[in-house]
């Protein structure tokens, strides 16, 4: 046999070993025993000397063949082995997807106090100026200022939570306008939502407690077209295009003309259903224009100047929109309903 | 007000359909809430506005009904036959106080046989709502439900003296009312009396001394107009509101006085027999006769924004029975007695509007003066919220009304505000803090089987302080369970809540708000642990605290779990919070890292090693961070190993180790200098 057979057989078999190689490790030891320093192709080159010349060139030219086609062999096997290994591995990471993962609580806000900033932002963007005012309120600003004759029956729609002679629970937002009329010159446009008390027996649809808003414009020229325009303007922004508003005469001592205002029952679009008892109708706020008294106690020329006001409740909103049937749900804070929303 | 519509049509004739005249009268003004049957007749129920005393009949009811059906009202017809002897043989009627009652009208019948009345007048009280008595009270009560003047029948014979005397009660003075109650009277009150004592409270209800009864023959019909205001105060401060005083309250017309007084007369003599006494004594101190009240055309139709003219303006007024004219191009109207809400122009411009119709008016929007606003408050609120929401808190509301049981468990009782006619004895005052309200939605909501709770609520709180009332809004929140809905692969301390996850909350909102110098500090507040209560505060100054919910706070509230709190003072986040968060250059040069592993007496607080720390490394240590805490045999009694991490950075340069060892040295032994510490 030639020594380039038996370079030959010497190849073969090694690279057989690289493609059986089980590990890197394996190979790391193949690459050794072949390739090193004192492997087997490095004393297959040193045999180069005891051949004759003639043959000298292409024993060397087949060795170094040999020598890159190995190297090349056991890189491609390292790198499959190397996938293998990494493949194994991550079988091993294998999860069930279909467990549960951490499901992190999110925040939400109350359903309620959405609504206020719904409104609250249709009022801002109709030019009005959101504005804070007290809950314990002065029995004037409550009622006097707003041209309540003393001991009027009218009083008594809203019985009242004192806390002493002279001070009690505001019974409607309404209280603010005085006291905004007397820091402020015509044109006035303000506005202010917030809590409302009043005593009253506690079921589905009445609380102590209710929320409001209010607003109110003076200035020159203002007529009552301008607050149904208002008012109409605010019920599509809210309740969708298409929602028209129904005003009829009703009485509140502040307002003159004073008015009911009823929108489009949102359930049945008008046409009539149980939640607008068929009148095709929902009341939802009183309005009217300022009751000169009123302008004249907080010092406005009512010759000059004209205004109107409207003011309504804000529960009665969310309940219509999401088909809550208890009020007490907003402020009883159970979770699983809040949670919904 | 029951209007029974058999009643109602002696006095309009109109062919359209029932529903079609309630939704008239309703858009005029006069709410016809519900159409119902009594009597096997329909009746409407009306919403009668307080202003509109008049409202309150059925005459009143047609009057307004009339325009509407384009027909004229009928008014009853007065066919008084009286044959008796004059009245004034029979009684005297003075009134001692005008100003409590403008007119006194009294007729007497005699010879009456009191018995029950006939069906078809039974049939319409009862269908009025009222119950039908004897012939006498009936007709009273059903002229009054006619006309809506109240009026009353005394037994003649049963009044000492002879006499009516209208005055105020004496103090003192006593009287068993015909509902059998006895009544003390204050003495401003008024009273019918006769010469010896009061037979009548005045408007509200007669006495049981002089009252109808089956013997009675000779009877006094009492018709008169009582001040509304008196009445209003006397049927409050009795708590007797009836048919006559809350007609009183709203206004009876001056001019129907003895009107009503011969109707009852003619009805009473048709109905039960005897004989009415010639002429009525009718004493009028103050007298009221229609008054004038004018209208600018212009004025009107800017108010409505319409565009009507006068003559259109003046026919409306007169389909309503307000006499108008015009003259120099103004509205003369002269109103009628009945009209008492009418005394301006603007009640003009109503009753104009009312009659175009609410609905008819055009719609227009007011010029744009101004750009709308939120209130500092609302946008600072907002952002609150966001925030809040964002670190996975639900927001609530609740009660402002509470029990002062929990301004006593806040330790805060000099604060509350009490109510003085609270709803019930839980509900008797104003909220001092939001903290047990929040505790009572953990409650709550514990019993409703959840028990994983993040909430919280910005709103009010109301102070009392030296008599002068406040009311704060406040930010605060409650926690207990875990902030995990599904949790089957977190660490056990991950999961529940404790103060450390209460306080890691109240800080990132602080850090979101941009507030720095934020530090803690023991305190004792009867809501909060003990020894597990943290005051919050900026510098020097306390804006608000955060804990574990005191033990016999929690104890008390049924709280099974340990809930964590906070309340932040609003006002003071708002003014510590930069309104622009501004933008501070990035890092231009790499950090160093070390760790640091420091033993302290368990007693040392982590502010003061990080005080240490933050004075010794300056200017290079950036920031330090707590990775672990431990106790334990290896490192002895009493002490506790914290260890931080310490970034280096220089805004110079670039660091060396060196110099970094050099930083970590001084703050080596700085640490051992100032607090004894030892390193691991």
């Amino acid at each position: 046999m030639t020594e380039q057979q038996n370079l030959m057989e010497l190849g073969e078999a090694a690279l057989a070993r690289v493609a059986q190689a089980r590990s890197t490790a394996e190979l790391d030891a193949l690459e050794t025993e072949y390739l090193g320093r004192k492997g087997e192709l490095t004393f297959q080159l040193r045999k180069i000397g005891s051949l004759p010349p003639e043959q000298r060139k292409d024993f060397g030219q087949a060795v170094n063949d040999l020598k890159a086609k190995l190297s090349a062999a056991i890189d491609e096997r390292r790198r499959a082995l190397a996938q293998a290994e990494i493949d194994a591995k991550l079988v091993g990471e294998a999860l069930d997807v279909t467990l549960p993962g951490r499901f992190y609580r999110i925040g939400r806000a109350h359903v309620l106090v959405e609504t206020l900033e719904k409104v609250k932002d249709i009022f801002i963007r109709l030019g009005y100026e959101i504005t804070e005012n007290p809950e314990m309120e002065s029995y004037h600003y409550n009622f006097e200022a707003l041209n309540y004759p003393v001991d009027h029956p009218a009083i008594d729609e809203q019985m009242s939570f004192y806390i002493d002679d002279d001070r009690l629970l505001r019974t409607h937002t309404t209280a603010y306008q005085h006291r905004q009329m007397e820091k402020r010159k015509p044109p006035i446009k303000v506005c202010t939502l917030g809590k409302c008390y009043r005593v009253d027996a506690v079921d589905a649809t009445h609380g102590h407690t209710f929320h409001q808003v209010d607003c109110f414009c003076v200035d020159r020229g203002i007529s009552m077209a301008d607050l149904k325009g208002t008012l109409h303007e605010f019920a599509v922004e809210m309740f969708g295009p298409g929602t028209n508003v129904r005003f009829r005469p009703d009485f509140f001592p502040f307002v003159e003309p004073g008015a009911e205002v009823a929108v489009t029952c949102t359930i049945c679009s008008g046409t009539g259903c149980n939640v607008c008892k068929g009148t095709g109708w929902l009341e939802l706020a009183g309005a009217g224009m300022i009751h000169p008294n009123v302008l004249e106690g907080a010092g406005i020329d009512s010759e000059q100047y004209t205004g109107f006001a409207f003011g309504f409740g804000i529960e009665r909103m969310p309940m219509l929109q999401h088909g809550i049937d208890d009020l007490r749900l907003f402020m009883e804070n159970d979770l699983r309903f809040l949670r919904q929303l | 007000m029951k209007v029974p519509i058999e009643w109602l049509r002696e006095y309009l004739d109109f062919t359209c359909p029932l529903d079609e005249l309630a939704e008239k009268l309703t858009m005029a003004g006069l709410e016809v809430e519900e159409i119902t049957e009594a009597e096997g007749e329909p009746v409407f129920d009306v919403k009668v506005t307080p202003n509109r005393g008049d409202w309150l009949s059925m005459i009143g009811v047609a009057r307004e009904a009339a325009p509407l059906v384009g027909n004229k009202l009928k008014m009853p017809e007065s066919d008084l036959k009286a044959t008796g002897p004059d009245v004034g043989s029979f009684i005297s009627i003075e009134i001692l106080d005008p100003d409590l009652c403008g007119r006194y009208v009294g007729v007497v019948v005699r010879g009456v046989k009191v018995g029950p009345s006939p069906d078809w007048m039974c049939k319409r009280l009862a269908a009025a709502g009222m119950r039908p008595i004897n012939n006498v009270v009936d007709v009273t009560n059903y002229v009054m439900l006619e006309l809506g003047q109240p009026l009353h029948a005394f037994d003649l014979s049963l009044l000492h003296g002879s006499r009516i005397i209208v005055r105020r009660a004496r103090a003192g003075e006593r009287i068993v009312s015909i509902d059998n109650t006895q009544r003390i009277l204050e003495p401003d009150m008024l009273v019918i009396a006769d010469s010896d004592r009061p037979v009548a409270i005045a408007g509200v209800m007669g006495g049981a001394d002089s009252e109808i009864n089956d013997q009675t023959q000779d009877i006094l019909i009492e018709s008169a107009n009582f001040a509304s205001t008196s009445i209003r105060r006397t049927s409050k401060r009795l708590g007797m509101v009836t048919e006559s005083s809350y007609r009183f309250e709203r206004g009876v017309d001056p001019s129907v006085t003895a009107v009503a007084a011969c109707r009852a007369a003619e009805l009473i003599r048709k109905l039960g027999g005897g004989e009415v006494a010639r002429g009525i004594v009718d004493v009028r101190p103050r007298p009221v006769e229609p008054w004038i009240v004018r209208a600018r055309p212009e004025r009107v139709n800017a108010v409505l924004g319409t565009d009507l003219d006068a003559r259109t303006m003046a026919a409306y007024l007169n389909g309503l029975d307000i006499e108008t004219s015009i003259a120099d191009g103004a509205l003369i109207s002269k109103v009628p007695t009945f009209r008492q809400d009418i005394t301006r122009e603007i009640d003009l411009v109503e009753e104009v509007g009312r009659a175009y119709g609410y609905h008819n008016l055009p719609m227009t929007l007011p010029e744009a003066t101004q750009q709308g606003k939120d209130s500092p408050e609302g946008l600072f609120g907002n952002r609150l919220r966001r925030i809040l929401i964002s670190c996975g808190a639900q927001e609530v509301l609740t009660h402002s009304m509470v029990d002062s049981k929990l301004a006593e468990l806040a330790g805060r009782s000099e604060q509350v505000v009490r109510l003085r006619n609270p709803l019930s004895e839980d509900l008797d005052s104003m909220r001092v803090t939001l903290i047990p309200n929040l505790l009572g939605v953990i409650e709550r909501n514990q019993s409703y089987g959840t028990t994983d709770v993040n909430v919280f609520e910005i709103g009010k709180v109301y102070h009392r302080t030296n008599g002068e009332l406040s009311e704060p809004l406040r930010v605060a929140g409650a926690m207990s369970g875990s902030m995990w809905r599904s949790a089957w692969c977190l660490p056990k301390e991950a999961l529940s809540t404790d103060f450390y996850l209460c306080k890691g909350l109240v800080e990132s909102v602080l850090d979101a708000l941009g507030i720095e110098d934020v530090n803690y500090a023991e305190v004792n507040d009867p809501l909060l642990h003990p020894t597990r209560g943290a005051k919050v505060m900026v510098g020097s100054k306390q804006i608000g605290i955060l804990g574990e919910a005191a033990p016999n706070v929690r104890e008390s509230m049924d709280i099974r779990q340990r809930p964590c709190v906070y309340e932040l003072d609003f006002a003071a986040l708002m003014e510590l919070a930069p309104r622009v968060l501004r933008y501070r250059h990035l890092p231009r040069y790499p950090a160093l890292h070390r760790h640091l592993a420091i033993v302290v007496s368990e007693k040392t607080k982590y502010a003061e090693i990080l005080s240490v720390i933050e004075e010794s490394g300056r200017p290079v240590v950036e920031d330090i961070s707590l990775l672990d805490v431990y106790t334990g045999e290896q490192i002895g009694k009493g002490l506790v190993s914290r260890t931080v991490s310490l970034v280096f950075r220089s805004a110079e340069r670039t660091l060396t180790d060196e110099e970094v060892n050099v930083v970590l040295d001084k703050v080596q032994s700085a640490l051992k200098r100032q607090l004894g510490a030892s390193f691991r």
